[in-house]
């Protein structure tokens, strides 16, 4: 055989092993397109509705033994438009008016706390290692191959079936049905629809339905690809989803079709021709065994970087929504100068109690748990600088973290550097990745921006932290990539008191840190930036120059205290403390509780480290009631719980943009502000 | 001497469309000029071209003698050019005075990462003062502490020109500042405008739909319609013309 003809073999080869699962992830751009569409919804939560029919497909048919059709019925027919309706109905309804960053973050809410939601209700435990089935009987044992390259199973030929079928459905619903026009309609505008006498809930709530039972197919479908059955997994498929939905630029359908396709493809044929790199090229090795599951990070950069014109996309907004009056004002209000001493003192003593009866009554565990919260609220002021001063969504803080934990690892262990300098250098190396991540992304907004993050975030995970002078390599994952804790002068940090005292020391001083830079120039700036991005040019502000300003500064604070997490944990602990959906929880945490504000942070820190046995466990309870005996039967409460109460709190945010935390004051504040004038009034 | 702003030969098009079509202007400095035209002629797409916004297709920029064809937005609000937005475009959360401090700083170049971190980065009494000093030119500083989502539309108008102020431009880009205001309210903007202007000396460009403000305010005047200079001249001159008059479609008398 010729080489040429070897080539094309191969080529159509890889085409044809690429078109099933292309096939899949064209089915679940269309369901993202659609709601992002008729809903202007970021749904990053796709992932998590295709990961419940799948999860119930696994259990009506392996685990009940129902025969695959009626277990397809429920989990893709039922169960999942079921979801898509409830998610509209509840929340996504009420959120029409939100800008698009706020649905973004109840979405990322959603998509680690429906998971769990299903878990919970339907007792269903993740499965691993162990070969999931398809819908078709014998589907990965019976091949048929129609062109003598290629061997397609059943499950595949259904896979390229389902989705056809599917599409048809869909463009013969937008053609030739009044239901497809008005969704036509209410994509342009859904107020200018309602006025000319369509429904535009009913409308939005049959393409959430259609779109969820799309991304139920898709999860019913993609699963025997994996051999488990765990949530992240299915997460990685949306960023496939928003990958090929970019090529349509989130708005084409047919576009969107043929980013699927495509993207299918394009990995399947990489695949077939990827070099095999040895000898004195094994160094590569880390990039050839990892670049095929990260390559839709890769793809879905490169998109979102290169082509230029996504940078000029604005979000999907209502084009009416000019003629709203704007949301009222979240201008600081007047407090009374009685209110403003007593909560100062009430703050300071609240630290006080707490402080004093941490350091002398708290067992180890309990100090561990305080010093977590404290090293957390360290890497939250990330989040606050970038996203509460810079207005940017960046879903790669944790990245950054780990770039600080992996730093002080490498240096301890190969130079045998003192580990407080390698940690102030971990921060640095932090800020010099961010300032070089933030120039390509710069001018990407909004939304954009932070899919883009999102997209190296997964790429370090899945292929830098694999090198051995990032993450230690594979044997050291193994071993553990050890941290020694600091030992300086006369103080050994290995006390875990003394480790507590060194973790307040600097989460005080990067908070003056904060608070200094939001007073200062770089705060102001970012203000201006933020309140209006033409307004700030038109003085002279640099638009590039704050954000990566802004980018290094908040990579700087993720990475000390990423280093300080390693420290504490002894242990870099890379996949439990700063893989990428990590960084999701991150930001919603803290963007709910609030991200304008230092406080925010450091409640962030706190409900993050705290939560869990503080309420869930119920020791605060058991602390109260004196004694774990007189605990109601209720406890301790799941610890998976917590994720639940964390989607219920994004929704929450979506409706206060301040943040919770901000919101109860202000209102309490309010409150409190008219008692008092009013006593005044009546004294006077 | 060459002029402080000047266009030539500028032509834009969008998608086969010309939007503009050999455009030359020039404003002289501590000039009031005005740039007027029916709806759709082009205006908004000179002044984008102008401000750097929008790149042209052919033709040049000038500030000062210099090309700034190649020059981003903020460079050149750095090199004197000014602006307002017909769609006030304010800073959230920030009070007027905040507002006005953000330029002051930026044009006196000393703020640095560092200095914020050592606590330098505050305002300084100096600052304040230059800030209260626009704010007392226009005849706001009673709202010096008010924030900005408080204001009106004409108070909202007034910070912003304050705000250009700040960055001391030496030519002013109006944007339809008239926009959304009645006719006592325009003429109360326009009376502060020409006593802000003649105090400071600053150049004005004034892209108008209302004619009244511009016959009131301005020396001199461009007229476009469709994309091309119909007019220019004195502006009681142009406006009596009678191809401008018929681009207007007699939608205005002149008095």
């Amino acid at each position: 055989m010729s080489g040429a003809a070897g080539f094309f073999e191969d080529l159509f080869r890889g085409l044809l092993q690429g078109t099933p699962p292309g096939a899949v992830y064209a089915l679940i751009a269309l369901g993202f397109v659609l709601t992002y569409k008729t809903s202007g919804v970021f749904n990053l939560a796709f992932g998590a509705q295709a990961y419940i029919s799948a999860a119930m497909y696994f259990k009506a048919h392996t685990l009940w033994g129902w025969p695959k059709w009626a277990a397809l019925v429920v989990s893709a027919f039922v169960l999942a438009p079921l979801i898509g309706l409830v998610l509209e109905r509840l929340i996504f309804r009420h959120l029409r008016t939100a800008s698009a960053v706020s649905k973004l973050v109840v979405a990322l809410g959603l998509s680690v706390a429906l998971p769990e939601l299903f878990n919970q209700a339907a007792r269903f435990t993740a499965v691993a290692g162990r070969q999931i089935t398809g819908i078709m009987p014998d589907g990965s044992s019976v091949f048929y191959d129609p062109f003598g390259v290629y061997r397609f199973n059943r499950d595949e030929l259904a896979m390229m079936a389902v989705a056809l079928a599917a599409t048809l459905l869909l463009a013969a619903l937008f053609r030739f049905t009044m239901i497809g026009l008005a969704m036509r309609a209410v994509v342009e505008s859904p107020r200018m629809t309602e006025l000319s006498g369509i429904n535009a809930d009913r409308t939005s709530a049959f393409a959430w339905a259609l779109s969820s039972t799309f991304a139920g197919l898709a999860g019913v479908l993609i699963a025997p690809r994996f051999n488990s059955l765990i949530s992240t997994d299915f997460f990685t498929l949306v960023v496939i989803a928003v990958a090929a939905a970019a090529v349509g630029k989130l708005v084409s359908l047919p576009r969107a079709l043929l980013g699927g396709l495509g993207l299918g493809w394009f990995i399947a044929v990489f695949n077939t021709f990827l070099p095999r790199w040895s000898g004195d090229h094994t160094w590569l090795r880390p990039f050839q065994e990892n670049l095929t599951p990260s390559l839709p990070f890769v793809v879905l950069f490169a998109i979102l970087v290169l082509w230029r014109a996504i940078g000029r996309e604005r979000e999907a907004s209502d084009p009416l929504s000019g003629v709203d009056p704007p949301p009222p004002a979240l201008a600081a209000l007047e407090r009374h100068p009685k209110l403003t001493l007593f909560t100062r003192l009430f703050g300071v003593g609240f630290v006080a109690v707490v402080g004093s009866v941490v350091w002398f009554r708290a067992g180890v565990l309990w100090m561990h748990l305080v010093t977590t919260a404290v090293i957390m609220a360290v890497i939250y002021l990330s989040v606050t600088v970038i996203t509460g001063m810079a207005g940017q969504i960046s879903l790669c803080q944790g990245t950054f973290a780990a770039i600080g934990g992996f730093t002080i690892f490498q240096m301890a262990d190969r130079f045998n550097m003192s580990v407080l300098a390698a940690a102030l250098l971990g921060a640095g190396v932090a800020a010099a990745v961010g300032a070089l991540l933030s120039l390509p992304v710069l001018r990407l907004g909004g939304v954009w921006l932070a899919i883009a993050t999102l997209a190296f975030a997964f790429f370090f995970d899945a292929v830098m932290v694999k090198f051995s002078w990032v993450g230690g390599g594979t044997t050291a994952l193994l071993t553990g990539t050890r941290v020694p804790r600091p030992l300086v002068g006369p103080i050994d940090f290995a006390s875990d008191r003394a480790f507590l005292v060194l973790a307040v020391v600097v989460l005080v001083v990067v908070s003056v840190v904060v608070i200094q830079l939001r007073e200062g120039t770089v705060g102001r700036t970012l203000t201006a930036l933020r309140g209006s991005e033409v307004a700030a040019a038109s003085i002279g502000i640099s638009a590039a120059r704050a954000r990566i300003v802004a980018f290094a500064v908040s990579a700087a604070i993720a990475g000390l205290g990423g280093a300080l997490l390693s420290m504490h944990q002894q242990n870099v602990n890379y996949s439990t403390n700063f893989g990428p959906v990590n960084a999701l929880f991150w930001l919603v945490i803290v963007v709910a509780l609030g991200a304008r504000t230092v406080e925010g942070a450091i409640q962030a820190g706190a409900a993050f480290a705290l939560f869990e046995p503080l309420i869930l466990k119920g020791d605060l309870l058991a602390w109260i009631l004196r004694g774990d005996d007189h605990l109601p039967g209720l406890f301790p409460i799941p610890g998976s719980w917590r994720l639940v109460l964390f989607g219920m709190m994004a929704i929450q945010f979506a409706r206060h943009p301040e943040g919770l935390v901000e919101h109860g004051k202000r209102r309490s504040a309010a409150r409190i502000n008219r008692w008092l004038e009013a006593r005044e009034g009546a004294a006077s | 001497m060459t002029a402080l702003l000047a266009a030539s030969g500028v032509s834009v098009a969008f998608s086969g469309i010309r939007a503009l079509n050999d455009v030359s202007l020039q404003v002289e400095a501590g000039e009031r000029v005005g740039l007027i035209g029916p709806n759709g002629a082009g205006k908004t797409t000179l002044f984008n071209c102008l401000l750097g916004i929008l790149q042209p297709d052919s033709g040049r920029v000038m500030l000062n003698g210099a090309d700034v064809g190649g020059w981003p937005v903020h460079r050149r609000a750095r090199a004197g050019m000014g602006r307002t937005f017909q769609r006030v475009e304010l800073f959230s959360d920030t009070t007027v005075r905040e507002h006005l401090l953000i330029p002051e700083r930026i044009r006196n170049g000393s703020g640095a990462l560092w200095k914020d971190l050592i606590g330098r980065g505050r305002p300084r009494p100096e600052e304040i003062a230059a800030c209260d000093a626009v704010l007392e030119l226009l005849g706001i500083d009673g709202l010096a502490d008010q924030p900005v989502e408080s204001l009106s539309l004409g108070q909202s108008r007034l910070v912003e020109v304050g705000r250009a102020l700040m960055t001391g431009p030496q030519v002013l880009l109006l944007d339809e500042p008239s926009s959304g205001l009645d006719r006592d309210e325009t003429q109360a903007l326009a009376g502060t405008l020409r006593a802000v202007q003649e105090s400071r000396g600053y150049a004005v460009l004034l892209v108008e739909h209302d004619v009244s403000l511009v016959a009131d305010f301005t020396e001199r005047a461009y007229v476009l319609d469709s994309g091309s200079l119909i007019a220019e001249g004195p502006t009681a001159e142009v406006l009596a013309d009678p191809a401008v008059r018929r681009a207007y479609l007699g939608s205005f008398e002149v008095s």
